[in-house]
């Protein structure tokens, strides 16, 4: 039977948790040996992509994006995160940074499938469609 | 002057300043497979079954070809893993792998109300007639569990579709589920039609659903419709040929949500599904891109369920909760004669009845072409009015042995007297169950000439006078019984003196006819 990459992330996941660091090395090594054998060493990246997406599920962890005209300050960081975890019930939030003038002001966030839009440019395209009513 | 210009700027002061944008939460997934109008979807882990999606495609694509809202809409139906198989319902050529797919955050649902009566719509409740937006007074969705045990009652009140040979004997009642079944071209759709026609001031809304035909086919039945004046009560929803299969596939439970507007305000509703067997097929092709495991035919495995959900919501309501009823007719149509296929035998064991056209009757030129061995109704018999069941009952048993004895008296040997009589009194009762299409007969007209019938008054007419007669006795009651007519359809009921009546009636009439046998 092939395993699938998600499979073997998840094995991976659960034989490094709470391990050492020489202990995780060794493991690895093992990982390694057993790819070869199975001849999955090209499908690297997709497992290292299962393995990040297991580890942030099972710690708690959401990668998020935000998206504002301008560069966001730390304060307005730290709120965002706050405001993240509040939603999503996670327990850590890794923001990115990302520059967008068409927004014109305000900002996007998402976050896994879901997009919280506080953009100047859709309120005030909302503005517009409530007005042309 | 300014003073309007001032009011403008206060008033635009106003809006901007009572304007509060909400922040938008959004869940959007993204597209990762499309093609033949479905799509597959990543992310929108929160998506329900059934539930209205938008897709964006993207601004390079609209460039060229606007679409008109530059959104389409799609309906969730695989939930798996990690992915939604979607529908499209409209125009998936602008669609692109990688394009954002939002969820709305509702079920499928169409407009109802008043407004739609009159009007020719998809099955997403846009107009297609010209004639301007649907005024909705609400939504409702698409897909509804049927109305329950404790809501229901008996069939009870008559369906007059103006055929005679429907309303004698295998009569429809208001809530009854009516499957009208035959080969290609040979009048499904015409009885449909004239059961509409004939709803004038009955009482009834009516609504059309034509899934997989061919426009040019429902633009005549529309004209049609209007030309009776029959459009004032009927709706018409069209999902043409042309049209993707999603749009055939929800297009009956669209009409049927539309029917339920109706039904929930204690109305009685008659619904044409026109016709299933495409309505299956648009279904098993969106299964088999959807790779749903195929079965027999190669139709999926709940390809009953499709329509037995379907047909249920046909119902007639007890007074506590409105006293309304759906009353559904639809067709299919047979390849060749072959009852025991599929999808036949699915929708026969479903519905509460069939109507059977024969194609050697319609070629026969007994049209309507139905088949009264195969023809039965299961409900409605209940539902006759008095004066109709006392001359159908009788009728019935005549048919029936004429059948018998046409059989019988084809190797041609002698028969005797009576023999000969009971076959001349079937040949006459044929001639009478020949009707011509857009001309229903009132129920009164109906039992005249039945009366007429089995009490032997048409035996002296030759069986080629018999529609001439027949035409001949409606224009003379018409003119010189109208109050027995009214009697018959106020009474419900015959009694000896209006028995009594009506024969003196027909005799008269006879008085002045000249091709009598002697």
């Amino acid at each position: 039977m092939r395993i699938k990459p998600k499979q073997l992330a998840l094995s991976l996941y659960e034989s490094v948790d709470g391990k050492s660091p020489s202990q995780v090395k060794a493991v690895i090594a093992k990982f390694i040996e057993l790819l070869a054998e199975k001849n999955m060493l090209a499908k690297e990246d997709k497992i290292i992509a299962q393995f990040i997406k297991i580890w942030n599920e099972k710690r708690g962890i959401i990668e998020a994006e935000a998206a504002g005209a301008n560069k966001l300050d730390k304060a307005n960081i730290k709120l965002l995160e706050n405001y993240i975890i509040k939603l999503s019930g996670a327990k850590e939030v890794l923001i990115s940074e990302k520059i967008d003038k068409n927004i014109l002001g305000g900002v996007i966030v998402r976050y896994g499938d879901k997009i919280i839009d506080g953009s100047l440019k859709t309120q005030l395209e909302e503005l517009k469609s409530k007005l042309v009513k | 002057m300014s003073s309007t210009k001032d009011f403008i700027v206060e008033q635009l002061k106003e809006q901007i300043s009572g304007f509060k944008a909400g922040i938008k939460h959004e869940t959007v997934g993204r597209v990762i497979e499309i093609g033949d109008g479905i799509a597959r979807v990543e992310g929108i882990s929160e998506a329900m079954m059934s539930e209205m999606l938008e897709f964006s495609p993207s601004a390079k694509a609209t460039g060229d070809k606007k679409t008109a809202s530059g959104s389409v809409y799609g309906m969730a139906l695989n939930l798996e893993e990690d992915r939604v198989g979607a529908i499209i319902l409209g125009d998936y050529l602008g669609i692109k792998e990688g394009d954002e797919v939002k969820c709305l955050n509702k079920i499928l649902e169409v407009p109802v109300g008043n407004g739609i009566i009159g009007r020719v719509v998809n099955p997403l409740g846009a107009p297609l007639d010209g004639k301007g937006e649907i005024q909705a007074d609400k939504f409702y969705p698409v897909e509804k569990i049927a109305p329950g045990v404790i809501t229901r009652e008996s069939v009870r009140q008559p369906v007059q579709t103006g055929i005679k040979a429907i309303d004698a004997i295998i009569p429809i009642g208001r809530g009854q589920r009516e499957l009208i079944i035959g080969d290609r071209q040979i009048g499904k759709s015409a009885i449909a039609i004239d059961a509409i026609i004939n709803q004038k001031g009955q009482n009834m809304k009516c609504i059309y659903v034509a899934i997989g035909q061919k426009e040019s086919k429902v633009a005549g039945i529309v004209a049609k419709l209007e030309q009776a004046g029959a459009l004032a009560y009927t709706t018409v929803v069209l999902a043409g040929a042309s049209d993707p299969a999603s749009l055939l596939y929800i297009a009956p439970y669209a009409g049927c949500a539309m029917a339920e507007y109706f039904l929930d305000k204690g109305e009685d509703v008659l619904i044409v599904y026109d016709d299933l067997s495409k309505h299956a097929v648009a279904y098993r092709e969106i299964s088999l891109l959807l790779r749903r495991p195929p079965g027999r035919e190669a139709y999926p495995g709940d390809v009953f369920y499709l329509h037995s959900r379907l047909l249920e919501r046909a119902c007639k309501l007890n007074q506590e909760y409105g006293g309304g009823s759906i009353t559904a007719l639809p067709i299919i149509e047979t390849q060749s004669g072959d009852m025991s296929a599929y999808i036949p035998t699915n929708v026969i064991s479903i519905t509460d009845g069939q109507i059977y056209l024969m194609p050697e009757l319609f070629y026969q030129g007994s049209r309507p072409a139905i088949d009264a061995g195969l023809s039965v109704s299961r409900v409605g018999s209940s539902a006759q009015i008095k004066a109709m069941k006392k001359v159908a009952g009788k009728m019935k048993l005549e048919a029936a042995q004429f059948r018998e004895l046409a059989a019988f008296a084809q190797f041609g040997s002698e028969l005797d007297k009576d023999t000969k009589a009971k076959l001349e009194r079937g040949k006459r009762l044929q001639e009478i169950f020949k009707q011509d299409q857009y001309s229903p007969v009132s129920v009164a007209n109906q039992i005249l000439i039945f009366f007429a019938l089995i009490n032997g008054l048409t035996d002296d007419v030759p069986v080629e006078k018999i529609s001439d007669f027949e035409a001949g006795l409606y224009k003379y009651a018409a003119s010189s019984g109208a109050k027995i007519l009214k009697d018959i359809s106020e009474k419900k009921d015959l009694d000896e003196k209006l028995e009594a009546e009506m024969k003196s009636l027909i005799m008269d009439y006879k008085n002045n006819l000249d091709y009598l046998i002697k």
